[in-house]
């Protein structure tokens, strides 16, 4: 039992700093009430189809912006899909980063754009990795038998 | 800055300097100074200004930008203006100089020719004199030669002495005779062959002419004639001695007569010293004539002697020799004459240089030991002279030219210049050379001096003109450079403005965009507050906590629907709508509203609208009702007592139709301000003729504080107020009346405060707006005129009643007024009581009723069967007691003889309502009257009078017209109070503009309705008894509810047969239901708002149960969570990945249906095949803006497209990542019903879905 209280514990902390430090917001919360019994594993996947996309979408935009002349359009519309999904699941830091990406974008400033993908990939990565832990503990508790720890 | 400048001046003197003209350097050099100096202050003084003018709005770098770019224009105009002044001062110089050279070098040229002309002149006379000298002096020689010889062979031989003498004696004759007839001659000398001379001397000094001869005792002639011609060649020196050398021969002088050659004096004989030069044998060593120049002594100048050898005809031996001496002097005198007229020096020498003659007075002799001799030229004491000889010897040595001929000028001799000329004489044995030396200040003197001058004023005017042109650069450039300036300042400031304009656009983009976040908690926080304000657990303070808090929230919402608007309008965000509307009833539903929500009873409003007022217009009406209401409200906070009148007129009509329309007293102050505007006016009349538009002129005015003159324009600037003061006792925001004129200013219009007679604001404005398309107004008013109608207006405000009895009086209805109780039991009694003694032929004098009333009554008297109509304010009763009850009973007797229109407030008490009911006193009006209002009353009482007719034939049915008129007039009125509410930002209600926020800004008209329409509902529920017509109507949202008011009104009105009085009764509750259906409509929006919270409270699980939704959204995981977001909720949700899907599944989904495949659909199983087949495959779809393949909008443009044939209409809602407005526009542009924005709000989704779906229910 005493696994489950601390993997519970760290659950929280976890998440607490989750939000703490910005990575998510609300529109993580929302995700995790829509999340019943109906659908119980609703939040993994919609955030595991979060990472498909976005790896994909950066994919995209390194491909896009290797180019000798870079199809600002495309760039521009790639970004825009990773804000948009990046914003429904409530990764606000990668959204954040989504932003500044689409102004250099308009301004067809490459430097901004590779400094920006540069900043998208490494924020994705970092959301990426902590909603990973997230889902580990999560099975984690789950394995040990316990309940999650009401938010 | 300032060295780069001196670095361009030194430049350009650089430059300068090696023009041509160097003396212009300098002072160029310091115009260019003075330039620069004036440069650089003005540079100084500049920029600091600039850094003023730009460091307020434009950030740093700007500003740099801008003074950079100012000094680098500055730069350039510098050097523009030097390269001008140095090709200006260039041009000048070479001017200067062309003229100097062609004046001077002309003048030079043909002045040196005319002085080498003077010079040879000058030259050849002395020569000619010295030539004539000579001749004459040789022609002596000759003649005297002649004669010689002639008188020796006339004595041929003297063998005595005698003959010899005689010989002598002619001889002396014959030689005076020569010498008389030459004065010019010296002497001349005959020296024989034996020693023996015969001489005439003249001595030119003394003016004494002597006869020297030698003695002759010591002579014979044949002593010396042995000597022959060889021993006199071989012994010449011996010979010259034994003449000089014969000390021992006497000589003897006589003087004679200068005249005669008598002789005059004694011989005397004469020391040998002062013996002159005699030729003798010597002179003429070879036979022939010899020439000389001598001294003499008894003159100072040399003296030229010729001798000639006489030679005996016979034994060819000279027997004598003939000298002629001739003094220079007179060659001297010439020169001296000529270099008297002419300046100068010219002298003559031997080719020895020796010196003959000289122009000078310097002697020509020196003395020395040895007697005087000749000086050379170079040792001349006249120092000219002498420099002249030593430079001609200088020059040429002893090279002369063949000719000896030299011409210089310009030598330069002791510090002037002078020209020297030299001429060769060519004489044989006497060569001379002429020298002439003339100073060149003769000569050129005047012309070096005119061209020095003349160089001097060239150089002054050129200077002058410099100068003068480098100023005149200097101001033409200044205004160049200045117009530059302005022009760089300009941009800069046009740059700066833009900036400004782009950052002030920003700024309402962002409040335009902010609109949707802004709102949207607002009206949870109001709907939420509803519920909570519903909700029976709450404790009286709660209660009013809460109320609190729901006032307050109100009025946060109506600032901020304000500020929304305002930015809305100035981001140019506003879309003004085009629907066909009722501007009367609107104003009229306004008017009413402000009567309501007036609590002071002092101020009445009165609604003066020109019957020439179309009735229907094509505009924004929701935009219109807002410029009145924001007008009114404004009125109305600001007035404390008295009247505010909103009058209205048409701009068509001509002014003739006007002045009749307005028999008020602004008659005069309406034709001032037409002749205001009437510019304006008429250009606008030519446009609006283009596209059918009208101008509508309208006035508030009112009686309040009024507005200092000085604010007039600056009250319609944002956040401003007349008095800041009034913030503290009115509060507000001053947004209200910017965006009146804002608005008003979008349609076209124009608003102003006038200036007016009396205390008060007088606001006046007009509007374009279109007629509507149809454009015939069915004018077909009830021609009252015939019906004999008798009005009294028993009415408190003064103004009301003036202009309503004015406008009666004008469609020919006969009206009374009352303005209090008193005077009303007066008139009744007069009326009444006097009509009774009109038929008792007698008219009662005791009646104190006044002259003008008398005369109306009288005509009243004369009318054949008139119908008197009382319109009772009810604030005419003594409310405050009891004694209204008894007033009513006073009033109760006339019942039968008038007809009675009871004018009730608002919160007249329901115990005045009860009683008036119970005495069948039905025809009740809300205050404010208006025309409106009385053509409805007008035509109920045209109506009960029919009735009365037929009810004395037919019998009675159920319905009260009365009811029904009075419910009608009641449910307008509350009506309006919702509709206009709405943007009226005063009416506290909240639920339709929460409503609205979840909608669409710019259909706000819509939106107005939809709610309402949803209100009727509400109401349709609790009304039971209420006529299903209504509630079909009701259901008819796009209709507009006026047209649903008239419909329903219309509806009843085609059934006047059941309407009997009798049958009023029945209906009460009725009324009383739809008197307190104002009420509930007040408070049925929000209910409905809260029953919708409520509900979703409720059962919240599934509140969207059995819907269909499509949801057409590209990002995976955008659809995932909206997917699930919706399951939960019950929602079937089709998802598809973009607008092509999307279009292709809907009309896939048509076509299965239309081929009754209706079983695809198995979860649909709850509804009914009819329903499917009536309904659209889906509920709803929810559609992403932006997908590949086929965007947002062109899906739904294709849907709605493809709907136009089968009349169905899914609601479309977007979905969006921009919730700028300018998307929402563009959504509900391409025909979708709603938009929600990125990321889903869950609640916000639901209720919008909920909102769009139940209409369609």
């Amino acid at each position: 039992m005493d696994v489950v209280v601390q993997l519970q514990r760290q659950l929280t902390d976890h998440t607490a700093s989750l939000f703490h430090e910005g990575f998510l917001n609300e529109q993580f919360n929302q995700l995790q009430q829509l999340q019943d019994e109906s659908n119980p594993d609703f939040v993994v996947e919609v955030v595991s189809l979060f990472f498909e996309d976005s790896e994909r979408l950066l994919n995209e935009l390194a491909k896009a912006l290797e180019q000798q002349a870079v199809d600002y359009k495309k760039v521009d519309a790639h970004v825009h899909q990773l804000k948009g999904s990046s914003s429904s699941i409530g990764a606000q830091r990668v959204q954040a980063v989504c932003i500044p990406f689409r102004n250099f974008c308009e301004e067809q400033n490459i430097e901004g754009c590779l400094k920006c993908l540069q900043q998208v990939k490494h924020e994705y990565s970092l959301v990426k990795n902590k909603l990973e832990t997230l889902f580990k503990l999560e099975q984690q508790l789950i394995a040990a038998g316990g309940s999650f720890p009401t938010l | 800055m300032a060295e780069k400048a001196d670095e361009n001046h030194c430049g350009s003197s650089e430059y300068c300097s090696p023009t041509p003209s160097t003396p212009m350097g300098t002072p160029l050099r310091r115009v260019l100074d003075r330039i620069s100096g004036f440069a650089s202050p003005w540079k100084r003084s500049t920029t600091p200004r600039g850094r003023r003018i730009f460091h307020r709005d434009v950030e740093r770098e700007e500003f740099e930008f801008a003074t950079t770019h100012c000094l680098s224009s500055y730069y350039s105009v510098f050097v523009a203006r030097l390269a001008i002044m140095v090709m200006l001062a260039i041009l000048i110089g070479l001017l200067t100089i062309l003229t100097w050279h062609f004046t001077r070098v002309y003048t030079t040229k043909s002045l040196n020719n005319l002085a080498y002309g003077l010079r040879n002149e000058l030259l050849q006379r002395p020569i000619l004199r010295m030539w004539n000298i000579l001749n004459s002096t040789s022609e002596i020689t000759t003649v005297q030669l002649k004669l010689s010889e002639y008188v020796f062979k006339r004595y041929n031989k003297p063998a005595t002495q005698a003959e010899e003498v005689e010989l002598y004696e002619a001889m002396r004759d014959v030689t005076w005779a020569l010498f008389a007839s030459r004065k010019a001659l010296n002497a001349i000398t005959i020296n024989y062959k034996n020693g023996f001379v015969q001489a005439f001397h003249r001595d030119h000094k003394s003016n004494n002419t002597f006869y020297i001869y030698s003695d002759l005792v010591n002579y014979s002639i044949s002593a010396s004639g042995s000597n022959d011609m060889n021993m006199m060649s071989s012994h010449q020196g011996s010979n010259d001695q034994s003449i000089h050398g014969n000390v021992s021969a006497i000589w003897y002088r006589e003087p004679l007569d200068p005249l005669t050659g008598v002789k005059i004096g004694k011989a005397k004989p004469i020391p040998p010293d002062d013996l002159i030069h005699i030729a003798g044998l010597p002179q003429v060593p070879d036979g022939v004539a010899s020439w000389h120049v001598a001294v003499s002594k008894s003159i100072d100048s040399p003296v030229l002697s010729a001798a000639l050898p006489v030679w005996d005809p016979s034994n060819k031996s000279i027997v004598a020799v003939v000298g002629v001496t001739t003094a220079l002097y007179s060659v001297g005198q010439l020169m001296k004459e000529l270099v008297e007229a002419h300046s100068g020096h010219i002298y003559l020498t031997s080719q020895e240089g020796y010196l003959l003659a000289t122009s000078s007075s310097t002697p020509l002799l020196t003395n020395s030991t040895m007697g005087p001799n000749l000086t050379m030229a170079i040792d001349s004491e006249d120092p000219v002279i002498k420099m002249g000889a030593r430079w001609l010897q200088r020059a040429f040595r002893n090279n002369f030219p063949p000719n000896y001929e030299v011409h210089e000028e310009n030598i330069n001799l002791g510090g002037d210049q002078y020209y020297i000329d030299s001429f060769f004489l060519k004489l044989k044995r006497l060569p001379m050379v002429g020298v002439i030396i003339i100073p060149r200040k003769y000569i050129m003197g005047k012309v070096d001096e005119r061209a020095f001058k003349t160089v001097v004023i060239l150089i002054s005017a050129s200077l002058c003109i410099l100068f003068i042109g480098c100023i005149c650069i200097l101001i033409l450039t200044n205004g160049v450079s200045k117009e530059m300036k302005l022009r760089a300042e300009l941009i800069s400031h046009l740059d700066a403005r833009r900036r400004a304009e782009a950052s002030s656009n920003y700024k309402s983009q962002f409040l335009a965009n902010m609109s949707h976040e802004l709102r949207t908690p607002m009206a949870a926080v109001i709907g939420l507050l509803d519920i909570l304000i519903c909700d029976d657990c709450l404790t009286n303070e709660q209660y009013s906590t809460v109320t609190q808090i729901r006032k307050c929230s109100t009025a946060l919402l109506r600032l901020l629907n304000n500020i929304l608007d305002l930015s809305k309008v100035e981001s140019g965000k506003l879309v003004l709508e085009e629907t066909e509307f009722d501007l009367g009833r609107e104003l009229e539903g306004l008017v009413d509203m402000f009567s309501v929500q007036r609590i002071n009873h002092n101020v009445e409003t009165v609604l003066d609208i020109s019957d020439d007022m179309p009735k229907l217009v094509r505009g924004d009406s929701a935009r219109v009702v807002q410029i009145f209401a924001n007008l009114i409200s404004n009125s109305i906070k600001f007035t404390t007592s008295g009247h505010i009148i909103i009058r209205g007129w048409c701009e068509i009509s001509n002014s003739s139709v006007d002045a009749e329309k307005f028999p008020f007293d602004q008659k005069k102050s309406r034709c001032a301000h037409k002749m205001k505007w009437k510019q304006q006016g008429n250009h606008m009349k030519k446009a609006c003729k283009k596209d059918n538009r009208m101008i509508l002129w309208f006035e508030v005015d009112d009686t309040g504080c009024g507005i200092d003159p000085s604010k007039w324009e600056s009250v319609f600037e944002s956040f401003e107020q007349a008095d800041p003061s009034t913030t503290r006792t009115h509060g507000g925001t001053g947004l209200g009346l910017c965006i009146v004129r804002t608005l008003v200013n979008k349609m076209g219009g124009e608003i102003k405060v006038v200036k007016k007679d009396g205390p008060g604001t007088l606001m006046r404005l007009y509007l374009l707006l279109r007629a509507p398309v149809d454009g015939i107004e069915q004018n077909c008013q009830v021609d009252f005129a015939k019906h004999n109608f008798v009005v009294l207006l028993a009415l408190h405000g003064r103004v009301g009643r003036l202009i309503m009895s004015q406008w009666l009086h004008k469609i020919g209805v006969f009206t009374l007024e009352a303005s209090e109780w008193n005077e009303l039991t007066q008139i009744l009694q007069e009326l009444f009581c006097a009509r009774k003694s009109v038929h008792d032929n007698g008219f009662d004098a005791q009646c104190s009723v006044s002259e003008h009333l008398k005369a109306k009554l009288l005509k009243i008297k004369d009318m054949a069967n008139p119908v008197f109509i009382i319109v009772f304010d009810i604030g005419l009763l003594n409310l405050s007691t009891d004694i209204w009850k008894e007033q009513l009973n006073f009033l109760n007797n006339y019942f039968g003889k008038a007809k009675f229109a009871w004018m009730v407030y608002h919160d007249t008490s329901n115990a005045i309502k009860m009683e008036l009911r119970r005495k069948a006193n039905v025809l009740m009006v809300n205050k404010p009257l208006y025309k409106a209002k009385m053509i409805h009353i007008l035509e109920a009482v045209i109506k009960e009078t029919n009735l009365e007719q037929q009810k004395k034939s037919s019998n009675a049915l159920r319905i009260t017209k009365e009811g029904d008129q009075h419910e009608c007039l009641e449910i307008d009125a509350t009506h309006f109070d919702t509709a206009s509410s709405d943007d009226s930002d005063l009416f506290e209600m909240g639920g339709p503009n929460s409503v609205k926020g979840f909608h669409t800004g710019e259909k706000q008209r819509e939106g107005i309705t939809k709610p309402c329409s949803l209100g009727y509902k509400t109401i349709n529920n609790c009304l039971e008894e209420f006529t299903p017509v209504y509630s079909k109507e009701n259901d008819s949202t796009k209709r507009d509810p006026c047209q649903i008011r008239l419909n329903s009104h219309d509806a009843k009105d085609e059934e006047p047969k059941c309407c009997t009085k009798e049958a009023s009764f029945s209906i009460e509750p009725q009324c009383e239901n739809a008197e307190c259906e104002g009420r509930n409509l007040v408070s049925s929006c929000p209910t409905q708002q809260g029953n919708l919270y409520s509900s979703k409270a409720v059962n919240e699980q599934k509140s969207l149960e059995g819907l269909r939704i499509m949801l057409a959204e590209d990002n995976p995981v955008l659809q995932r969570v909206a997917t699930i977001m919706l399951e939960k909720m019950g929602a079937v949700v089709i998802a598809v990945g973009d607008g092509l899907q999307a279009v292709d599944s809907l009309n896939c989904m048509i076509n299965a249906e239309d081929c009754g495949r209706e079983s695809l659909f198995e979860e649909r199983k709850t509804r009914s095949q009819t329903e499917i087949k009536d309904s659209p495959p889906y509920d709803l779809i929810l559609m992403d803006c932006q997908m590949p393949k086929m965007d947002g909008y062109e899906a739904t443009k294709i849907i709605r497209k493809s709907e136009v044939g089968n009349g169905l209409h899914i609601p479309i809602v977007a979905l969006t990542a921009h919730a700028m407005s300018s998307d929402e526009a563009k959504c509900l542009e391409v025909g979708m019903d709603a938009y929600l924005t990125k990321p889903i709000d869950y609640k916000m989704m639901v209720s919008t879905i909920l909102s769009l779906t139940k209409r369609m229910a």
